[in-house]
């Protein structure tokens, strides 16, 4: 990303950072890791480096890299543009400097892991060429000013440049802090005024007054501005940022088993909610600040270096991520206008970083189980909801005949003490298991990093499995002054073959039923007569399945930083992205129904072929002092493609050859499909910046999307930020405890295109039907999609403002955001009255807002010796509710109307619960309606009517996201030794657990031979004022709903790093061991298997693994 | 460094960008359009005779799936449980057993036959309706026949529909066009506007349908099966003299006699003619069955053969659950056999249909015969001590409601090719209109008109070829009529509809149901559907009334 820094202002950069350090510096703002080895250490770092003739600087910048330091220094004094080679191998720092710093009478001293440069005291110099000591006796009729300048820990700084303002005279500091500056009497007057600057610290003017001394405490910059920072379409310099972005670094999780890149999000940004689905080798979702649209999708936009990443989230390996950035505000995500409504995380992946090759393993392998299991009925209380139910609906149910209500085939296990435990019984042994291997580097003209990664997982239901392959190649080769060409090149494959145990089908099970044959051979039933429920087990045992996508994500690039016109640079990406994957199936002949021939085959293949090609040009210009400009525009365009093929063969007359001879079947039936979206982009964005206190961000842009109505494929989204760094102002200097204040204000437009292509088109589908007997089989065809030649852009409006601050000597920062956002002409899958002929029609309506806040906190709570103590702590709130649909208003009461069948409603989230109210359960003696019997529930007359009917609904709660969230990580570290825990919540949300009614619409069945879950029921004996009876039919369809609030012990991680020395000593830069422990604990209400996935549906219920693991990491 | 840049020139790059830029902006417009991949739409297929085929076959998808969309208690088998002659064979709180608990705006049965009727029915309907009357397709059509035929069908299952929901609903919303928009504003016309817009279709599809179709078109809708359906709707609309002139038309056509002789795969089986109706392959014309008029096709191991739920279903609806039969010994009395198929007893004719209905002619009359009825069961375990003995009364653990009563055998059918008995599904076709109907329906109209002696000769003709004594015409009612119509057609007619159409419901379900629960339970309202909660609520426009008393 460094091509797109300035080169030109060195003295504007007053660090050069590389990504790698710029992570250093983040982690000593958050999170430390320890891995930096304090004072003299420092020096004992072992440096490889050859350079030919080149700048002093060039150097200087390599070692940094090398050897994870930071020079400062005053490039006027060390004369920075002179020529050096120095060509060493496996040495020390120490010796390194000495060899390169001696040629050139330079000296240095190390201040915690700064390197400070100076002049060797042997010769004091101005920047005039005389010694000042020689000019003072000689020119008497001039004025002499003489000091110390101190660094903020009161150590005397050598070379600090001092300059007359305005002039080119001036002097530098010599090895002790002093200088002497001889001013003549034209120079000296009243509002003569000196810079003091220093490279790595902040510059200052002081007014000389009358006075011949002045001594001087230099303030170091804050190192959190200097950040990087991926803004899309290029990088900026943490400082400059005006929109909302938060920056994720992949540092915080590496001690965390995260086979993807999502986890790493999980409950660590501030409004950004990732929820894990449980499974391996899936992708969870993420919602990002609040869902805008009703019924478009709230998936954020994925850029991967710079490109539309349409792959599946879980194709990335973790290990390859530098950093990720969520893009939040209109501003910052304007530039991607198309996609952007619902934020954007770029991910960056990494780039070689030193010139010895670098060789990175890491490995962890670890076990997992369930971290809660939803309790379904024992053995015991299914005997008594058998009984229970019998009794309740009137026959006859004497415990001692419990033997005739059981059916025959449970009879046998009942009578022979067996029982089974569902979920044990459809359960493996989790694992975890990852081993990455990279080796990255640079040259002088050449960057690499090449990786390859196997990671594989085994959930917690049997044949629940991942494997992933990824391999990754970064190059970038610098052909000439002005050119460099590079490629990211990213192959996938993940395999998730392997058909599952069914956890619908297990949900259901009696504890008395029979699983498997004497053989082993699973049955069809777990009751046989009654042929319920389908064994769980039975199509994992019987299907073979090979279901895997392959993904190759590749960039090719070329930069141009165009010659004669410094600043200028232009860039051009083609990105081809081909997936594909496929999915065969094959289900051998049931050995214990061979009357029937019950064997099937399947292939599916899918390729996706997608491109982007974008043209991008930039330029950079600081006019003078005070102004700055960064200009880039773009033009691009992008594709996304897809067909699949489907062929079902079943009864095979064989079933010797699996799926490969789909030409066996009795029946065959096969079908294709295919879809294709294109899009055209153009951008622009300014940056400008007033005496680098006052920073301007102005984005257009204008999208073409095909999935939108022929007048409407257009749509243009401009936005504008500002941003005040008011640490910098003079007024704010005095305020020592501030180290940086920084106040951001933004607003602007993004785009919302997420439905799938033909929408705005009528269209038809297709069935099949057969006249006659032995007939052929016709084609039907229908109509299926109501077009909309309307259809167009949603557009989310985005107001953000946020202070961003450091105090404390950099002890407490953190960032604090509002934002408002609007969202209009909603892209909405609205749901139609049946009698148009169509469930629902996609259009625009309505308008939607959310308003929230944002608050990240990094505390340094402890610093003593050795030991730390740090604390993250991210809290984020959204409201979000619909504020227009259809702006009618039928009933004419003034109030908008609501749309009930869709259950939105005007001034409400858009994911609400609305149902009726449950007021207890009607017990002997009370009142009720007809028909009604003790044991039913009771609703709420909300009208007062005297009868329950379609009025006494009203909204109950909020779904689908909750009120706020927040996470808190707390590190201590004791030298090398480093414990991190991080808590995740979520508080203020509701669902609909359906699962626990017993009613037939609850699909629990309780009078037949089945299970469920065990939430209770009303009985004689055991009057429940929560719970109804079991043969309460629930007339109204009413919900049961459950709070989903939980707060989770998500991460904890123990790491240990090696000393240099034990680690040199097996020639390894680096060890570091970690053992890490996965939601070990959560506090929740909620009865379902997991709150955070809040899955109510039972074919779903994927546990949440609790695991624990040990890794490893290591580098030479 | 120089020595690069003389022979890469850094012009080249930027001239390409700019070419690039440049051919990027021309046809961009082009570049955006969307032509569908893999989707078809109404315009394109609707452009020649053959599209016009292709969306009539859809047609017939849906109306099949009147039986087979949905396969559960709350969808077709809610037309007999809970009416007179049958009620739900489970033990709990099942679909119309408390009528009041079951039956609301809700109610899965309620909201499913209405998206039935209107989302898939009437839309496809219209459509083939809507476009065949465009003038600018008027050159695909080689002749105005031609063109109305295919019209004609689609309005036949348009009145169809109409007539549907007006049996169960009451009055509802009339759909004869086609919405290229949201509409939200739908209100109801009442029930009799219903019946005259299906029987302006039914007189158009009269006028222009076939009289028959060849061997591989059967199920196609031939004219006596609108003349069928107008009878119906005539007696609706209380024109009498129309209904008898409509069901003449059927019966005096030539084309259609109720069988008398064994015909059929299973002629030469033990069996009746009557048995020989619902054998596996004898229903359409082709098969020498002269009294089929309309037939919902099922066809095994073919695309399109089944519809949603996998085959025709009413042997798992109305079979008894026989498999739970424990032998006198308390162990597993039954395996599933092919003849008995697998039943769930979803729903179980009543002891009124069963017993007191054959009263006088429990010998005599064929529809009673063993070979229609099988009163007695045989276990079925040869694991079982008792295996091959027959299932007596009051052994253990026999629920006579759910798992042991007379079966009606014309839901049997054969073991499908797959040999999978457990399914519960068989491969027969189901016969909607057959010529019987047809003259209980004319019966009906000389009943309403008071000519009792043609009403009594319709009806003797029906029962003349069952061997059962003839009805006096002083003994027709309009309940006589439903009792006949109950042993002539019990499982083949919906029988809800043909109660709410003749307002009877509430009044033969509080006579005749066999749980006390229903009996005690209907109310009056009940005689109509509720309309469905969701219809209402997504209507916002327009109040959709709901019927009174829900």
């Amino acid at each position: 990303m460094k091509y797109l820094l300035q080169k030109h202002d060195l003295l504007l950069r007053i660090m050069r950072i590389s990504m790698t350090q710029a992570c250093f510096v983040l982690i000593a703002a958050s999170i430390s890791y320890g891995t930096n080895a304090p004072g003299q250490s420092l020096l004992e770092k072992q440096v490889s480096i050859t350079v030919e003739n080149k700048s002093l600087k060039t150097v200087l910048n390599q070692i940094e890299k090398a050897a994870k330091v930071k020079f400062m220094y005053s490039p006027k004094v060390v004369q920075a543009e002179r020529r050096v080679s120095i060509s060493v191998t496996r040495q020390t720092l120490g010796d390194v400097l000495q060899q390169v710093f001696d040629p050139l009478s330079l000296t240095y001293r190390v201040s915690g892991d700064h390197i400070v440069l100076s002049r060797m005291k042997t010769e004091p110099q101005s920047l005039n060429g005389t010694s000042p000591a020689s000019v003072i006796p000689e020119l008497p009729a001039e004025r002499t000013v003489t000091g110390t300048v101190f660094d903020d820990r009161g150590e005397s700084l050598p070379g600090v440049s001092v300059m007359l303002k305005g002039t080119q005279r001036g002097t530098v500091t010599d090895p002790e802090g002093n200088y002497i500056l001889v001013l003549a009497d034209a120079d000296f007057n009243p509002d003569a005024v000196l810079v003091f600057s220093f490279v790595g610290y902040l510059s200052q003017e002081v007014a000389v007054g009358d006075r011949s001394t002045l001594t001087i405490s230099m303030k170091i910059d804050n190192k959190a501005l200097e950040e990087v920072i991926v803004v899309g379409y290029g990088t900026q310099s943490r400082k400059n940022v005006t929109g909302s972005i938060s920056k994720i670094d992949m540092k915080q999780t590496q001690d965390m088993p995260n086979t993807n890149v999502g986890q790493s999000l999980r409950g660590r940004v501030a409004g950004v909610q990732f929820l894990d689905n449980g499974r391996p080798g899936q992708n969870g979702s993420i919602l990002v600040r609040g869902p805008r649209s009703l019924s478009g999708g709230n998936n954020p936009l994925i850029v991967l270096d710079g490109i539309f990443f349409n792959g599946s989230l879980s194709d990335i390996n973790p290990n390859d991520i530098e950093s990720m950035e969520v893009l939040k505000d209109a501003s910052s995500a304007a530039i991607y206008g198309s996609r952007a409504a619902n934020g954007v995380i770029l991910i960056t992946s990494k780039k070689g970083t030193t010139d010895k090759p670098t060789i990175r393993v890491s490995a962890f392998s670890g076990l997992s189980n369930w971290s809660y299991k939803p309790k379904l009925l024992t053995p015991e209380r299914y005997i008594e909801k058998t009984l229970d139910i019998r009794r309740q609906t009137g026959l006859p149910a004497d415990p001692a005949n419990i033997r005739d209500y059981l059916t025959s085939s449970e009879l046998v296990n009942y009578d022979a003490g067996r029982t089974v435990d569902p979920y044990d019984e459809i359960s493996q042994q989790g694992r975890i298991s990852s081993y990455d291997l990279s080796l990255s580097g640079q040259s002088s003209r050449t960057n690499y990093f090449l990786s390859t990664s196997l990671s594989s997982e085994k959930g917690l239901i049997y044949n629940d499995n991942m494997k992933r392959l990824a391999i990754r190649a970064n190059i970038e080769n610098e052909v000439s002054s002005w050119l460099s060409i590079g490629m990211n090149a990213n192959y996938i494959r993940r395999d998730l073959s392997g058909r599952e145990a069914s956890l619908g089908s297990a949900y259901p099970a009696t504890p008395f039923g029979t699983w498997y044959h004497e053989d082993g051979e699973p049955t069809w039933y777990v009751i046989a007569e009654d042929q319920i429920p389908y064994n769980a087990m039975r199509d994992a045992m019987l299907t073979t399945n090979q279901e895997v996508y392959s993904n190759l994500f590749t960039n090719f690039y070329a930069l141009v930083n165009v010659p004669f016109i410094e600043g200028l640079s232009y860039r051009l990406n083609y990105s081809p992205n081909y997936r594909w994957q496929h999915n065969y199936n094959f289900v051998r002949q049931d050995k214990h129904e061979t009357h029937i021939n019950n064997t099937s085959a399947s292939k599916m293949n899918r390729q996706d072929f997608d491109w982007v090609l974008e043209n991008i040009l930039t330029y950079s210009k600081r006019l003078n002092e005070n102004h700055v400009f960064d200009i880039t525009l773009l033009y691009g365009r992008n594709h996304s493609g897809w067909e699949s093929t489907q062929a079902n063969s079943t009864r095979l007359s064989s079933d010797a050859l699996g799926w490969n001879n789909l030409g066996l079947g009795e029946l065959l039936v096969n079908s294709s499909t295919a879809a294709a979206t294109d899009g055209i982009s153009s951008m622009f964005r300014l940056n400008y910046r007033l005496k680098d206190k006052y920073i301007l961000t102005l984005t257009a842009r204008r999208d073409g999307s095909s999935v939108f109505a022929a007048n409407n494929k257009y749509a243009s989204f401009p936005s504008a930020a500002v941003a005040w760094i008011a640490s910098d102002e003079r007024f704010l200097q005095e305020a020592t405890f501030l180290d940086m204040l920084k106040l951001r204000f933004s607003y602007g437009a993004v785009g919302n295109q997420a439905i799938s292509p033909y929408q705005s088109l009528s269209l038809s589908s297709t069935n099949r039907f057969v006249y006659g007997d032995g007939g052929v089989s016709s084609l039907g065809v229908f109509p299926s999609n109501m077009a909309n030649t309307d259809l167009k852009w949603e557009t989310t409006y985005t107001a953000n403002a946020a202070v961003d601050f450091e105090l404390f000597k950099n002890r407490l920062g953190g960032t604090f955001e509002i934002y408002n956002m609007d969202t209009r002409d909603l892209l909405v899958r609205r749901s139609l009255p049946n009698m148009t002929g169509y469930d629902f029609v996609w259009t625009n309506l309505g308008a939607t807002n959310n308003k929230g806040m944002e608050l990240s906190l990094n505390s340094v709570n402890i610093q003593k010796g050795k030991f730390e103590w740090l604390t993250n702590f991210v809290f984020s709130r959204n409201k979000n509710k619909i504020v227009h649909l259809y702006r009618s208003d039928t009933n004419g009461d003034g109030v908008e109307d609501d749309d009930i069948g869709n259950r939105w409603f005007i001034g409400q989230p858009i994911g609400v619960a609305y149902d009726y109210v449950f007021d207890g359960i009607h017990q002997q003696g009370d009142e009720m309606p007809t028909g009604y019997e003790p044991g039913f529930v009771r609703l709420k007359d909300l009208d007062g009517d005297g009868k329950i009917d379609a009025n006494d609904r009203k909204v109950i709660g909020q779904t689908g996201q909750p009120k706020y969230r927040w996470g808190l990580t707390n590190t201590f570290r004791y030298g090398d030794l480093s414990l991190s825990v991080f808590v995740n919540a979520m508080q203020g949300w509701i669902s609909n657990l359906s699962t626990v009614d017993y009613s037939v619409s609850g699909g629990n069945y309780p009078h037949r031979p089945l299970n469920m879950l065990d939430a209770g029921w009303w009985t004689e004996e055991n009057r429940s004022n929560t719970r109804p009876s079991m043969v309460y039919p629930n007339p109204y369809g009413h919900g049961y709903y459950y709070s989903r609030d939980f707060i989770r012990i998500q991460d904890v991680a123990l790491a240990y790093d090696f000393p240099k020395n034990i680690a040199s000593r097996v020639k390894l830069t680096h060890l570091r061991m970690f053992l890490s422990g996965k939601n070990l604990y959560t506090w929740t209400n909620w009865i379902g298997p997991d709150p955070e996935s809040g899955e109510t549906n039972r074919g779903s219920f994927f546990p949440t693994a609790r695991s624990v693991t040990f890794g490893l990491n290591l580098g030479f | 460094m120089k020595n690069q840049a003389t022979y890469f020139s850094p012009y080249i790059p930027l001239l390409l960008a700019g070419l690039i830029f440049f051919s990027l902006s021309s046809c961009k417009d082009a570049f955006l359009e969307e032509k569908p991949l893999a989707s078809l739409s109404t315009d394109i297929v609707l452009t020649s005779k053959s599209g016009f085929e292709n969306y009539l076959t859809s047609l017939h998808h849906a109306a099949r799936e009147e039986l087979v969309l949905e396969d559960n208690h709350d969808y077709h088998f809610t037309m007999h449980s809970g009416t007179d002659i049958a009620t739900t064979g489970q033990e709990d709180a099942r679909p119309f057993r408390n009528y009041i608990t079951y039956l609301n705006p809700n109610a899965n049965t309620v909201l499913k036959h209405w998206q039935w009727a209107y989302r898939i029915m009437l839309v496809r309907a219209n459509t083939i309706i809507a476009y065949g009357n465009k003038p600018e397709l008027e050159p695909i059509w080689a002749s105005e026949e031609e063109k109305n035929a295919i019209i004609a069908e689609a309005r036949f299952f348009r009145a169809y529909t109409h007539n549907f929901l007006a049996n169960l609903y009451g009055g509802v919303p009339i759909v004869d066009t086609i919405y290229s928009g949201p509409k939200t504003d739908f209100v109801r016309k009442t029930r009799r506007e219903v019946y005259e817009s299906a029987r302006a279709d039914l007189e158009f599809a009269s006028r222009w349908l076939p009289e028959t179709v060849e061997k591989s078109k059967e199920g196609r809708i031939v004219k006596a099966a609108a003349d069928h359906l107008l009878t119906e709707v005539y007696i609706s609309l209380e024109e009498y003299d129309n209904a008898i002139a409509s069901a003449d038309k059927v019966i005096d056509s030539g084309l259609y006699e109720l069988m008398s002789e064994r015909f059929g795969s299973q002629k030469d089986l033990p069996g009746d003619v009557y048995s020989d109706l619902f054998k596996y392959g004898n229903q359409n014309r082709s098969s020498g069955n002269r009294e089929s008029i309309y037939v919902w096709q099922f066809e095994d191991q073919t695309p399109g053969g089944s519809g949603t739920s996998g085959g025709n279903n009413i042997l798992r609806g109305w079979g008894p659950w026989y498999i739970n039969l424990r032998d006198p010994d308390g162990q597993a009395g039954m395996i599933i056999v092919d003849s008995l198929g697998r039943g769930v007893g979803l729903t179980r004719p009543t002891t009124y249909f069963l017993y007191n209905l054959w009263a006088g002619n429990w010998d005599n009359d064929m529809r009673n015969s063993p070979h229609n009825i099988r009163r007695t069961m045989y276990y079925t375990n040869p694991a079982s001590a008792w295996f091959g003995k027959p299932v007596e009364p009051k052994t253990t653990r026999l629920d006579t409601m759910q798992n042991a009563y007379p079966t009606l055998r014309k839901i049997e059918g054969r073991v499908p090719l797959n040999g999978n008995v457990n399914g519960g599904r068989t491969f027969t076709d189901f016969m909607v209109y057959r010529l019987a109907e047809t003259y209980l329906l004319r019966a009906e109209a000389y009943l309403r008109k008071g000519d009792l002696q043609k009403a009594a000769a319709d009806i003797n003709v029906v029962r003349a070829r069952v061997n059962a004594k003839p009805v006096a015409a002083s003994d027709v009612t309009l309940d006589y009529l439903l009792d006949e119509r109950a042993r002539e057609l019990i499982v083949e007619e919906p029988r809800r509809r043909t109660l709410t159409r003749m307002g009877k419901l509430v009044e033969r379900v509080r006579k005749y149901n066999m749980r006390e629960d229903t009996r005690s339970t209907i109310q009056d309202y009940h005689e109509f559907f509720p309309i469905p909660q969701t219809a209402i609520d997504a209507n916002f426009s327009s109040v959709l009334e709901q019927n009174s008393g829900y």
